[in-house]
């Protein structure tokens, strides 16, 4: 099993560059996915690992070999690598059988063994029967696994997916979720994943890498990625969330008019300004009374408590989401409540945060964005 | 590869206009404007310029007015029978417009024609109803094979412009007429205005129907002036001087076909999977198609009616009796020696021209649609750069390019094979890009990181996908040779004849019999290949837009 490593990857169309200096270490076996926003130079950064582009700068390894640099690119036919592409690209000319059987003629399969490959292939992805069918005739979910079966049967080293479930629709695309991580875990193939979906990473991958401007902005786990956002763009984009602006005013709070928020932060220097995260589902809301707070200098209670009004309570089946505005302050924070809801437009309600929920977030502007 | 690919297109479309240009200043014998200004001082080329501005604008008019409405019909009505007209009006599409006159001249004609002569019969008249050889004559006749042009444009846009848009006004309270004024006729207005000037360019460019038509009457258009001008003893620089007005104008209105069209992305808004409803005619129903039918009447029923009856007739302009049946124009026809070495010809040129057009083209649009080489776009250009060239006017370059040392193909049927393959390329070209545009670069590239090389992945993946809009480019590039006459009948010899020529010969000596059974010959083969396309692309050849080239 091999790893992949990426040091210092650029690569420029025209004057704008898609991939910036990029740096990405997989280990082997494992399964990361890259994610971001359309434009973010994920889709390059797959590509030039297939060997489709060549780097402007920086390397790719696989193991001990060199791949790609900007002197010299190994082309994508030597590579062992397989790729699921966006658009599944079955050959309509040639049979699911053929399809899945072609990538076994360059690899030194016998003859005798392709059929028996092909077959347990199809097996696995629960094709049986489907090999002398056309891909035309075939439904987009039953497509989607024959481009699967495809890239695994020939046991490549490296597997590469370009936004493989967007075509389908939303049931089948949850379900092949875990199908995916599920063929994963069963042959452990090193995988890099591209994807715009969140939900699709965290669910997919071990590791996520959130892209922006062709640059990695953070990478981790999933649970890493959503509680604790390096940036405002990664709180953002993973997730929803609550950004506020302010000033910190000690190691461990900021303030932000007549409000002051405890964070989880120890090290904040008074004076810069932060954005603070707080995702919706960490605000504890209670009705009047049902609070233990009285109704005097609530700002400055521990805790970070607040009094607000519903100004809006949204029903979202499983939930329901409250947008609640502080008084005295222009601050609406929304609130994610379980059904059904316990305040309508208009009550006053009491807030309560942990400080283990308020993210500081450095307030640096974000790199200006960058077109593919 | 890629170099021999630009250098071969470079020579095919930069050599003859840079001697044409050449040749017009004066050559070898220093710059001169001389003969642009003896051109156009004289005042017969006055005229023949003059009639040529009016037979293309009466003639585009005339196009817009049978095409618009009947593709507004055949696109957004319940009108009976649409899939009927729409293949009738193909028929007219591929219908060689001399041909088309020629079949005029027998219906139309101020003593024998057939229209006449039944007028006379039936009211006594000694004068007759229609003169074919007129100015208006004329007009008729291009407008009626120029027609499909607009058709195919304006059939194409309203198909995709959906009712959404029109029904959305409707529901803002706008009356059915007011929607059609203020809805769908802005959004089909580039298409409107293109397929008018796709019509004034191919009568601009048409060599047969004012020989045939024009020239008895007395009167000269650019191409036929062209034409006479080098017959012999030929006065090249005349030639070359007179071409670069109807080359100037042939691009100037491209260029302004190209800008009515580049605004039309809006016309598209919707998506294929808008939904089109069709608006009911009611009562309406019938005169439509009856209006229809008479234009079909004119373009395809009655000349392959008269056609047919010459093919079969002692005497084409006396009823067909059994005293006047024969088959004896068949045999006399193919069994001159002459009409069977230019049928041999023919198939020779058309065959070679289709095969290295349709294999350059292919060469060329894989290289273009996947963007191998620097300086892709110029080879595109290049490409479709013919489309300006009117076929007389690309005839009198070659005539000047290749009557001189280092090449002297004058006289041989290479001459042809070069003007051929000039004229057919953006055709061919087209085809071939829409064709490797069809095909997701991904599949390829599934084939590469899977282990295939690069020429693997072109034998295994591409060339099967291509394969049939590859055979369909052959067939557009072969069907545009064979009924070509505009270039040939200026690069043609005593031994290399084509069918056109010869055709166009038979008129002289007034052998219609033979004329009709050549014709029908032609046209036999034409729809062989126009169905072979149908069935090879699944779709009406009407569905691809043409590219604006001109037809003979």
């Amino acid at each position: 099993m091999l790893g992949v490593t990426i040091r210092g990857l650029t690569k420029r169309y025209g004057d704008v560059a898609a991939v910036h200096n990029l740096d990405l270490r997989v280990k082997p076996g494992e399964l990361i996915a890259l994610l971001g926003p359309s434009g973010c130079g994920k889709t390059t950064t797959l590509r030039l690992v297939a060997g489709f582009l060549r780097p402007e700068a920086g390397e790719i390894w696989v193991g001990d070999r060199c791949l790609s640099k900007a002197s010299m690119v190994i082309p994508p036919e030597r590579r062992r690598m397989a790729m699921i592409f966006q658009s599944y690209a079955l050959w309509p000319h040639m049979t699911v059988f053929q399809n899945v059987a072609y990538g076994l003629r360059f690899n030194g399969v016998a003859r005798s063994d392709r059929e028996r490959r092909v077959r347990d292939m199809l097996r696995i992805v629960r094709l049986e029967g489907y090999g002398s069918r056309y891909p035309g005739e075939l439904s987009g979910g039953q497509q989607q696994r024959v481009a699967v079966a495809r890239a695994l049967v020939v046991e490549p080293e490296i597997l590469l997916l370009d936004e493989p479930l967007s075509n389908l629709d939303a049931n089948l695309r949850e379900e092949m979720r875990f199908e995916i991580r599920r063929l994963h875990e069963t042959f452990g193939i090193t995988t890099l994943y591209v994807t715009h979906d969140q939900a699709e990473a965290m669910v997919i991958s071990d590791r996520v890498a959130v892209l922006q401007a062709g640059r990695i902005v953070q990478i981790g786990t999933a649970s890493e990625i959503f509680e604790s956002p390096r940036t405002r763009f990664v709180a953002e984009f993973v997730g929803k969330t609550n950004l506020i602006d302010a000033v910190a005013d000690g190691p461990r709070s900021v303030i932000r008019g007549r409000l002051r928020f405890e964070v989880a932060s120890d090290d904040l220097a008074p004076g810069t300004s932060v954005a603070v995260s707080i995702r919706p589902h960490r605000i504890e809301m209670l009705r009047p009374g049902a609070s233990s707070a009285d109704d005097t200098g609530v700002d400055t209670l521990p805790g970070n408590t607040f009094l607000g009004v519903v100004q809006r309570a949204t029903y979202l089946g499983d939930q329901v989401e409250y947008q609640v505005e502080i008084e005295e302050s222009s601050v609406v924070l929304r609130v994610a409540g379980s059904a059904p809801a316990c305040a309508r437009a208009g009550e006053r309600v009491t807030l309560r945060v942990a400080p283990d929920a308020c993210i500081a977030l450095a307030d640096r502007p974000d790199p200006p964005p960058v077109a593919s | 590869m890629w170099v021999i690919t630009a250098a071969t297109l470079a020579l095919l479309v930069l050599l003859p206009l840079g001697w044409l240009v050449y040749a017009s200043v004066g050559g070898a014998r220093g710059a001169t404007f001389a003969y642009y200004v003896t051109v156009f001082a004289d005042p017969r080329l006055q005229n023949a310029l003059w009639n040529t501005a009016v037979l293309a604008f009466w003639s585009g008019l005339g196009a817009l007015a049978l095409g618009a409405p009947m593709a507004w019909l055949a696109a957004r009505t319940d009108l009976p029978a649409r899939r009927t007209i729409t293949s009738l009006v193909l028929a007219s599409f591929v219908t060689p417009p001399f041909l088309g006159a020629f079949a005029w001249v027998m219906l139309a004609g101020p003593n024998a024609g057939y229209l006449n002569k039944l007028y006379r019969g039936l009211t006594g008249a000694q004068d007759p109803l229609v003169n074919i050889f007129t100015m208006p004559g004329l007009v008729f006749v291009v407008a009626l094979y120029t027609f499909p042009y607009v058709y195919i444009m304006i059939a194409n846009t309203l198909a995709l412009i959906a009712s959404d848009l029109e029904e959305a006004a409707a529901l803002l309270g706008a009356g059915r007429f007011r929607v059609a004024l203020t809805i769908t006729l802005p959004l089909a207005l580039p298409a409107i205005l293109s397929g008018f000037i796709l019509a004034v360019l191919q009568a601009l460019a048409l060599f047969g129907s004012p020989a045939i038509l024009g020239l008895p009457a007395g009167f000269h258009t650019v191409t036929t002036q062209l034409w006479a001008l080098l017959q012999y003893p030929p006065k090249t620089e005349m030639a070359a001087a007179f071409s670069v007005p109807l080359l100037v104008a042939t691009a100037l209105l491209l260029y302004l076909q190209k800008k009515a069209l580049g605004r039309r992305g809006y016309a598209a808004v919707g998506g294929k999977n808008a939904q089109r409803r069709t608006i009911a005619l009611g009562w309406w129903r019938y005169p439509a198609l009856l209006g229809c039918l008479a234009v079909l009447a004119c373009a395809v029923f009655c000349p392959y009616a008269i056609l047919a009856k010459a093919a079969f007739a002692r005497a084409w302009a006396q009823p067909l009796t059994w005293d006047n049946f024969t088959l004896a124009n068949w045999p006399f026809t193919f069994l001159a020696t002459s009409t069977q070495a230019a049928i041999v010809n023919t198939l020779e040129l058309g065959i070679l021209t289709a095969c290295v057009g349709a294999g350059l083209s292919a060469l060329l649009a894989y290289v273009t649609t996947r963007k191998l080489v620097a300086g892709h776009q110029l080879l595109g250009f290049l490409a479709v750069a013919p489309v300006v060239i009117p076929g007389v006017v690309l005839a009198v370059a070659l005539f000047i390019a290749y009557t001189r040392p280092p090449l002297v193909l004058y006289g041989t049927l290479w001459i042809l094979f070069v003007a051929y393959l000039t004229k057919e390329m953006p055709v061919g070209y087209s085809q071939s890009d829409s064709t490797f545009r069809g095909i997701h670069p991904e599949l390829e590239e599934a084939g590469r990181i899977l282990g295939a090389g690069r020429l693997r992945v072109l034998g295994e993946i591409t060339a099967p996908l291509a394969r049939s809009g590859i055979i369909a480019a052959w067939c557009f590039v072969f069907i545009g040779v064979i009924r070509e006459l505009s270039a040939s009948i200026i690069l043609f010899t005593p031994n290399t004849k084509v069918i056109s020529v010869v055709i166009f010969d038979l008129k002289e000596e007034g052998e219609f019999g033979a004329i009709a059974v050549l014709g029908l010959f032609m046209l036999a083969m034409t729809f062989a290949v126009v169905v072979l396309v149908q069935t090879l692309l699944g779709r009406d050849v009407l569905g691809a837009r043409p590219s604006g080239g001109t037809a003979g």
